[in-house]
């Protein structure tokens, strides 16, 4: 580092003056932004919230653009299509009711999973936040949503007439 | 600026001084006082008080931990959610006024609103493809909170107050499900309402409360109908106004984001 140039002091039209021009690194801590450090919400969350927001009615109304709403024949009670299908949400439960009887597939898991997702924090007693701290909680929570997640696609596009399995690349029958 | 300058001579506008630059002087100028009411505002001081001050932002803290608002501390799916049912109601209030809950008229107001009314068609789809997204969007916050650990202490609550709004979002969509009286709705609602059914000695009466009859008719069109326009949207709005003002609070409480000791 070379000797420090000061310059001829100055005055600038404010009214301040400038002692010196120092090259080199700057002296004392600049301190790099931690992660727990406190930012300011506007802008910096506001500015991404807005991105975020603008981003996805961006995507919903190019969507929009693209695919129209289904809209089939008049209701009509005295002709029931083949396959009957629930919405896309409920098809993991409409595929459940394919194998177990009803008051275990419509009554009793679905009550469970809904008293299981209210009571999480209850049961969960452990402070630990990282994953590889939480595993019991993690391999359970991942498992059934796994799950859940299969028997919707299942019961979505698996499914043809009488509720038979069918190859949604022969058959489409997903209704959304 | 080199600081050897002379100062410049005198002009109609004031110099630009350090730390000052045109925006600055656009805002002194008589218009634009006229749209910003005071000077910009520099400090971190200056702006939190302008926040604290401001309705629109008081759903905000004024600061938050750096590492809460990257992308992938939420992937911004709360918000997401909530801009999905902003568009869900304003699409909804276009659609509501060529809509008659009776099916002798439900399914002709889709088709006159699909190839007569400005836009139709495509509200619809805004509302139909906003709506499909809401539920996903809603359902996959839940699981990143639930990976995040957001449950924990003292935040049990407001998860508790989530998995009530994902109940709600599943029943929004399932009662505008049936509302354009074609063949897709109605059986998907027979589907649906058959499950409720399977609940031991009160299945079939909470069917008929649902239905408003033993199967899906005029009755359960006018019944989805209010509780899709009117009912349901004021219970999530309420509930969602307390979910968000429990994250507000809960954002003040000192979260450890370090691990515990042990």
């Amino acid at each position: 580092m070379s000797e420090p140039t000061v310059s001829e002091p100055d005055t600038t039209p404010d009214g301040r003056r400038v002692l010196g021009v120092v090259p080199g690194t700057p002296i004392g801590e600049r301190k790099e932004p931690a992660e727990d450090d406190l930012v300011m919400v506007w802008p910096h969350l506001l500015v991404r919230h807005a991105v975020a927001a603008l981003a996805v009615l961006f995507f919903v109304l190019v969507i929009a653009v693209l695919f129209d709403a289904p809209l089939r024949d008049i209701a009509n009670p005295t002709v029931t299509p083949n396959p009957e299908k629930a919405p896309w949400y409920f098809a993991g439960l409409q595929e459940l009711l394919a194998h177990f009887h009803p008051l275990v597939a419509g009554v009793l898991i679905p009550g469970a999973i809904v008293m299981a997702l209210v009571a999480l924090p209850f049961i969960d007693r452990s402070p630990w936040l990282l994953l590889r701290h939480r595993k019991v909680a993690t391999i359970t929570f991942t498992t059934f949503l796994v799950l859940w997640i299969i028997l919707t696609l299942i019961g979505f596009m698996f499914r043809g007439p009488n509720w038979s399995w069918v190859w949604p690349w022969d058959e489409w029958h997903g209704e959304l | 600026m080199s600081v050897t300058e002379k100062p410049p001579a005198e002009t109609e506008s004031p110099p630009l001084l350090p730390g000052r630059d045109r925006f600055d002087q656009v805002r002194e100028t008589r218009v634009g006082r006229s749209i910003w009411r005071g000077p910009r505002r520099r400090t971190h001081r200056d702006t939190a008080a302008a926040h604290w001050a401001s309705f629109l932002l008081h759903l905000y803290p004024v600061k938050m931990k750096r590492e809460q608002i990257a992308f992938r501390y939420s992937y911004y799916l709360g918000v997401i959610s909530t801009v999905l049912l902003g568009s869900l109601v304003v699409s909804g209030l276009y659609l509501m006024f060529f809509y008659v809950p009776s099916p002798n008229q439900a399914y002709g107001n889709i088709q006159t609103l699909q190839t007569e009314v400005a836009f139709g068609q495509y509200i619809r789809n805004v509302h139909r493809w906003s709506a499909h997204m809401m539920v996903l969007a809603v359902a996959a916050h839940m699981c990143k909170m639930f990976y995040r650990g957001a449950y924990k202490p003292p935040r049990e609550g407001n998860w508790v107050i989530g998995v009530v709004l994902l109940a709600l979002t599943f029943l929004m969509s399932f009662t505008g499900y049936l509302l354009p009286w074609d063949q897709l709705a109605y059986w998907a609602i027979t589907v649906g309402s058959e499950m409720a059914a399977y609940v031991p000695f009160i299945g079939e009466d909470i069917r008929e409360i649902l239905l408003g009859g033993p199967v899906v008719g005029a009755s359960t069109l006018l019944r989805f109908y209010v509780l899709h326009v009117a009912v349901l949207p004021v219970i999530m709005v309420s509930v969602l106004m307390l979910h968000l003002w429990r994250w507000r609070k809960d954002n003040m409480l000192e979260i450890p984001t370090e691990e515990p000791s042990v």
